[in-house]
């Protein structure tokens, strides 16, 4: 029925439908030549750029294809495998306390109901906050000197570490203060997702004599799961995107305790322009987001409840 | 004491709890604030005095004076640059989300979602080739190496097409009537209905363009063209060293976006939970 008159009055107003069109074309031409130029083409770029063997970024007319010879050096580079392993131990810790923190905040501001908005804004305000001027106040606070010294020190620590320049305490504080920084996203998309749980289920299962941990299990953790897979999935993704944070806090340092992925390619491709070699690792570490990714969309229907 | 009463007291325990673990959260705040008027010595000494003995505004005076580093014209760098990007993203995304929701064109949907694929890709695997083709374009070394391509997002046009499709077609339909071309319902009715999402979508690109470090980081090599991000870093690393100096600019940075963030945080939720919990 819909398709019929359709197609009766594109017959019938063709010279109307043609306006249509043009004005539409009109209207999203900007974007989409931007968009190829800004986005399009630079993704088109990346996934060939790794196949070749480009220095310097300006001597593009140099450019051989090498076929696999980067995939395959990077797998034999020591330095970026352990660069690799230390991405791998930022998102195991990051990701689990992100998410979980987030969750139990969003609970607990959804029990507690006075203040609202004004713990709202605490938990957030990092959010939107400038990861480098961020920095520079943690930099303080955590080193020689700082508050977080001194308190351990009247706690009886007898030499309290500098968390951020030491060789073993640097990536976990570097976890912490990334978990601060952006847990106000999680926190806000749980609550809204915990505030549209059904109440009448949850006092069903309160007169059955649920327990308030049983009702979390059984209630509370299946009905937003659909919540939990795509904070689950942004923060896989953001958790590899930490660039500026790692850069900001500690450079990389001490030593190499803090170079991750993001940290390497950029080091590679722009100061040692091997941008080759560089583009091979990026988009390595696209094809991991990519497969876990799609694990996680296969997955879902075991954990998932639309 | 009766169940209600129970309740209300678990509540209010719930909330002190919230509201410490939430002063935690927001002391590195605090303590930046109050360090920018404090003298240095009082800085590392008395961390937890907010309200400092001595209020000195001397700290902001030696930033803005600094010998060696231009710290205004970083400002003013990065205030043209957020508000360019701002001016042209509101356009150019707000023009084509009304061409997607709002114009029956040929091959309108397919378009639209193959953009949409494009939603998943993380951006940092796009620095290396834009920076090859902004050499190319001639534009490394400006700020439209960073507004242009925080224009050009797929981010803000779904969520923008969504609030459109919110608005009923009946409204465009009876002004298209009385023969009102596109242009003209785009900027008087629909742009107008559409406001909170107009907002919400200028505050969160405020914030990306004045907080992004990567872009100028990796783009931007003349010290006078310098963005914010940048250049407290390397204020901050290079020969300033006072505690003090360094909570100001750390403040100054912070300021807008906080300010901001105070006045609108009911945009900033709701841009949030828009673009998250319904897709």
């Amino acid at each position: 029925m819909k398709n019929n008159t359709g197609k009766k009055m594109r017959v019938s107003v063709s010279t109307a439908q043609k306006k249509e069109n043009f004005t539409g074309y009109a209207f999203v031409l900007p974007y989409l030549l931007g968009f190829l130029i800004f986005q399009g083409l630079p993704f088109f770029i990346a996934m060939v750029l790794g196949f070749t063997n480009a220095r310097y970024i300006s001597k593009l007319e140099e450019v051989e294809f090498i076929g696999l010879s980067n995939f395959i050096r990077m797998f034999q580079d020591t330095d970026t495998m352990k660069a690799l392993g230390r991405t791998g131990m930022y998102t195991l810790m990051y990701v689990p306390l992100i998410m979980v923190c987030g969750f139990f905040i969003a609970y607990m501001v959804n029990k507690g109901i006075h203040l609202t908005k004004m713990v709202r804004s605490m938990f957030f305000l990092p959010y939107v906050s400038n990861m480098v001027a961020v920095a520079v106040v943690f930099k303080l606070l955590l080193g020689p000197g700082g508050p977080v010294v001194n308190l351990l020190l009247k706690m009886g620590m007898e030499e309290p570490p500098y968390l951020l320049y030491g060789l073993n305490t640097a990536l976990p504080t570097v976890v912490c203060i990334a978990v601060w920084k952006g847990i106000g996203l999680n926190f806000i998309t749980y609550l809204a997702a915990l505030q549209n749980v059904s109440s009448d289920l949850l006092e069903a299962a309160q007169i059955d004599g649920a327990t308030k941990w049983e009702r979390i299990r059984h209630i509370i953790i299946p009905s937003v799961s659909p919540t939990t897979f795509f904070l689950l999935i942004s923060s896989i993704i953001t958790s590899l995107q930490n660039f500026t944070t790692i850069q900001a806090l500690t450079g990389g340092g001490p030593g190499q305790a803090t170079t991750v992925m993001s940290i390497n390619i950029i080091r590679t491709a722009f100061s040692n322009y091997q941008t080759g070699y560089a583009s091979a690792q990026a988009l390595v570490m696209f094809l991991i987001v990519l497969v876990i990714t799609l694990i996680q969309w296969r997955g879902q229907k075991k954990w998932v409840n639309y | 004491m009766n169940t209600k009463q129970k309740n209300n007291i678990m509540s209010w325990v719930w909330t002190a709890i919230l509201i410490i673990i939430g002063i935690v959260c927001v002391y590195p705040f605090l303590f930046m604030l109050s360090s920018s008027f404090k003298v240095s010595g009082d800085v590392l000494s008395k961390p937890l005095q907010l309200i400092p003995d001595t209020i000195t505004f001397s700290n902001f005076k030696d930033l803005f004076g600094d010998p060696y580093y231009d710290f205004g014209k970083w400002y003013m760098n990065t205030i043209v640059m957020t508000a360019v990007t701002i001016g042209l993203k509101v356009f150019v995304v707000s023009i084509t989300a009304y061409a997607f929701s709002k114009i029956n064109f040929k091959g309108r949907d397919a378009i639209f979602l193959v953009l949409l694929t494009t939603l998943m890709i993380p951006g940092d695997i796009m620095l290396i080739p834009r920076y090859i083709i902004f050499k190319q374009l001639h534009i490394l070394d400006t700020m439209w190496s960073l507004a242009l391509p925080a224009t050009f997002d797929i981010y803000f046009v779904f969520m923008m097409r969504q609030a459109f499709i919110g608005i009923p077609d009946s409204i465009s339909e009876a002004a298209k009537i009385d023969g009102c071309g596109h242009f003209i319902i785009y900027s008087r009715i629909i742009l107008p209905l559409a406001k909170p999402s107009i907002v919400t979508m200028i505050l969160f690109t405020f914030v990306w363009s004045w907080n992004d470090y990567m872009g100028p980081y990796i783009f931007i090599s003349s010290l006078e063209k310098q963005m914010l991000s940048v250049g407290i870093k390397l204020f901050t690393e290079g020969t300033v060293t006072d505690p003090a100096l360094q909570m100001a600019a750390a403040t100054v940075v912070l300021i807008p976006v906080l300010v901001l963030f105070f006045f609108s945080q009911k945009y900033f939720v709701e841009g949030v939970n828009s673009s998250a919990v319904k897709g």
